[in-house]
């Protein structure tokens, strides 16, 4: 097998490997900025540079040349390398920073010269805490810089696009920005102007960055000239924690990092996941925070003579539970939903199967015309093929409507279902409508009961995606009854771990009074006297995985293991374009 | 103002586009007939290109804002290039710029209000042998500059004359 040595370790290597991205695989480090593992390599910004070299092999016997000391021979290469665009060869010997005096060298001059006209407004610039520049000056640069001259000036703040500012001065000509809408997104609205010390990325002219996946560039930029419009200036990186999600705005399942302070999402970030969304996420999804944060439904509401009123939880499943006991089982409708995850429905219809009513129906949020072949797909419900998993019966428009003018109660699971006009409000009028829901909407609007349930972000509950990937999401924001210090699950920041009681989640607003669905199930098992006991998702995980065979052999660990379970799903009900 | 190429311009892309397996190598030659025929590849110009060929409006904006020959802007029908380089600084070359700014009227980077010239103040053109020297409009070298020659160079121009290239012979060494 082909062998290379690295800092005088021999590694054996299959295949075609780029050296800087091998380093890489193994653990090490070489400092980088322009190189990205989805696109080509220019090699534009030369910090990557290594020595290179090659072992000698006598061509009559193929063996190691050796000198007299018995050392084998290296012929160097006459310069230094850069290892992003170095492809491994058998008998390569590479020599980075952390052996070679040359290399190190070479990076930090490299640095002093990248730094030469790069701003020094870190203090209040958005990238500074996760900003390679930043670091890696930190870690491989000089100590001042030389250079006393005036720098040179570039445009600031300059609105590329809707969701995009440019900060032209910072621009460190990575290209990796102007690469990404050529190679990834396709769009080739990006170009770099000018040349020299004056260049910087722009659009062409009069023309906006309107591309639906612009926002990538701002997490790709390896310093802080591209920043997101609607998060510029809102949070320190380090004051937030990170929270690995799903998606649920589309059926792609997106894989994402939620970015939390003070009980709010304050942005969404792509998550690497090769057998999904590789590094990157559409505009769309990011504007997804708002729905944790805003509109949402605090406290079960419940309608008196027609006008809503807060109500306490007691009253909310005392309420439903008496509804249900008063209504004839064949009048009502359950409807489950493929906007709420997996353990959701399942923790509904295990409830409604012990009370022998109706099995739950469902009907899928599609909208033509969303889906773009990339990473957004007509499926608008993150879990509409859990649903089908899970021996839902899927009903269209007509046939849910139909089933709704028989009932006399209808349960709806998170579905706004008079929102996406399934239903309307007239035909609904002269019902008894209990909804589960996390945010307000007309369907809230119109129920007699509502009972709060949890996000995406607040509960670790796993959806899948039009591909049939099982995926889950972990608790990213506390609600009234969970504690982030007590939940051991829940993601420690910086401030969590050395601040002290002020620094952090102290806005007790921010916490929405809501419950997990499983748990609103516990209760109302219990008011009706049936023995279910639900602890949390990771519970009913296992359980679906021993009952449901479509499920068989996924469980929290093995998801977060595998980045997601793929499951088999019929081919017609695969929506994916 | 919509601009348009002719006929001759398109038959010429073609032709252009013909040279190379790709199309994306036309791009420089392309703003040449461009420039060629409107003066200048102002950003509707780019875009006229852009669109001929079928490539990104970026790219051809960004090809076109790499080289300082093609004009982004409206220039003079002839655009006077006086180096000021070092070379051409030690024989005279800003004695020639600023002998040009007073005959004209206008200052460095500026175009004459008739739009016959703009002048212009530049880095070393390669020329150091024969300095102090300027270029007419990318094309010509007037070589060894005095201020008679500037001011004869300037009455050539407007009357529409012709210019002609300059040769001048290398010293020879007699000792070698």
């Amino acid at each position: 097998m082909p062998e290379i040595f690295i800092d005088g370790h021999r590694y054996e290597f299959e295949g075609e490997h780029k050296v800087l991205q091998f380093i890489q695989d193994l653990g090490k480090e070489v400092p980088f900025f322009c190189y990205h593992p989805s696109m080509t390599a220019p090699a534009n910004c030369r910090q990557c540079m290594v020595k290179a070299g090659q072992y000698m092999k006598s061509r009559e016997t193929g063996e190691y040349e050796v000198d007299e000391n018995g050392d084998r021979v290296i012929r160097w290469f006459p310069k230094l390398q850069t290892s992003c665009n170095l492809m491994a060869a058998d008998g390569m010997v590479i020599l980075t920073q952390e052996t070679d005096e040359q290399v190190k060298r070479a990076q930090k001059d490299n640095l002093e010269l990248i730094l030469i006209n790069h701003p020094l407004d870190c203090p209040i610039c958005d990238q500074a805490g996760e900003c390679p520049l930043q670091i890696q000056t930190y870690k491989y640069g000089p100590e001042g810089s030389r250079f006393e001259v005036k720098k040179v000036h570039k445009p600031k703040r300059v609105q590329l696009g809707p969701r995009v500012v440019l900060d032209a001065e910072r621009c460190i000509n990575c290209t990796r920005c102007t690469r990404f809408t050529q190679e990834i997104s396709k769009t080739h609205q990006l170009t770099i102007t000018s040349r020299g010390d004056k260049n910087y990325p722009t659009t062409a002219p009069g023309r906006e960055f309107d591309d639906p996946y612009s926002l990538n560039t701002v997490d790709i930029c390896p310093v802080g000239a591209l920043t997101s419009a609607d998060f510029r200036f809102k949070a320190r990186v380090w004051e937030m924690n990170q929270t690995p999600s799903i998606d649920i705005t589309n059926g792609k399942g997106t894989n994402i990092d939620l970015w939390t302070r003070d009980n709010l999402i304050l942005r969404v970030t792509p998550r690497f996941n090769s057998e999904v969304n590789d590094h990157w996420m559409p505009d769309a999804g990011r504007e997804a925070y708002k729905i944790f944060n805003e509109n949402r439904i605090s406290r079960p509401q419940q309608k008196l003579d027609g006008e809503k009123v807060l109500s306490s939880w007691n009253n909310a499943i005392a309420t439903l539970g008496e509804q249900i006991e008063d209504t004839d089982n064949a009048k009502i409708v359950v409807i489950a939903s493929p906007h709420a995850s997996v353990e959701e429905n399942y923790a509904l219809s295990k409830y409604t199967n012990l009370l022998r009513l109706n099995a739950p129906v469902f009907t899928s949020h599609i909208e033509e015309g969303t889906g773009d072949g990339f990473l957004l797909s007509d499926d608008v419900a993150p879990n509409t093929n859990g649903c089908r998993l899970l021996g839902f019966k899927e009903l269209d428009k007509s046939a849910i409507s139909k089933e709704i003018q028989k009932a006399e109660l209808v349960i709806i699971l998170n579905d706004n279902l008079v929102d996406r006009s399934v239903v309307s409000a007239d035909q609904l009028k002269d019902k008894f409508v209990a909804v589960f829901a996390t945010n307000n909407s007309e369907t809230a609007e119109i129920a007699d009961l509502v009972i709060p349930i949890t996000t995406a972000a607040e509960h670790a509950a796993s959806y899948v995606n039009v591909d049939g990937r099982i995926q889950r999401t972990y608790r990213a924001k506390e609600t009234k009854y969970t504690n982030r210090r007590i939940d051991l699950e829940m993601s420690e920041g910086r401030l969590d771990r050395y601040g002290t009681n002020f620094d952090n989640w102290v806005t007790e607003d921010n916490k929405i009074d809501c419950m997990p669905m499983w748990e609103i199930v516990n209760n109302l098992a219990d008011a009706a006297g049936l023995d279910i006991n639900f602890k949390d998702g990771r519970e009913i995980m296992d359980e679906i995985a021993s009952s449901v065979s479509n499920f068989s052999g996924v469980s929290f660990a093995a998801m977060d293991e595998q980045a997601g379970i793929q499951l088999s799903i019929k081919k017609e009900t695969s929506t994916s374009k | 103002m919509a601009y348009e190429f002719t006929k001759e311009d398109l038959q010429e892309i073609e032709t252009i586009k013909a040279k190379y397996p790709e199309v994306m190598p036309a791009t420089l030659p392309t703003l040449w007939v461009a420039q060629r025929r409107f003066g200048h590849v102002e950003p509707e110009v780019q875009r006229l290109v852009a669109e001929t060929l079928g490539l990104p409006e970026a790219h051809v904006h960004g090809v076109a804002n790499f080289y300082t020959q093609y004009y982004k802007e409206k220039k003079g029908k002839h655009v006077l290039d006086v180096c000021t380089c070092l070379s051409c600084q030690l024989c005279g070359g800003y004695e020639i710029l600023h002998h040009l700014e007073e005959k004209l009227g206008i200052k460095a980077g500026e175009t004459t209000e008739d739009g016959t010239f703009t002048l212009n103040q530049v880095e070393c053109l390669g020329a150091c042998g024969y300095a102090p020297m300027l270029q007419v409009t990318n094309d010509k070298y007037v070589n060894h500059l005095t201020k008679e020659k500037a001011d004869e160079l300037v009455e050539k121009l407007k009357s529409g004359e012709e210019l002609e290239y300059e040769q001048i012979k290398m010293p020879q060494h007699k000792n070698i």
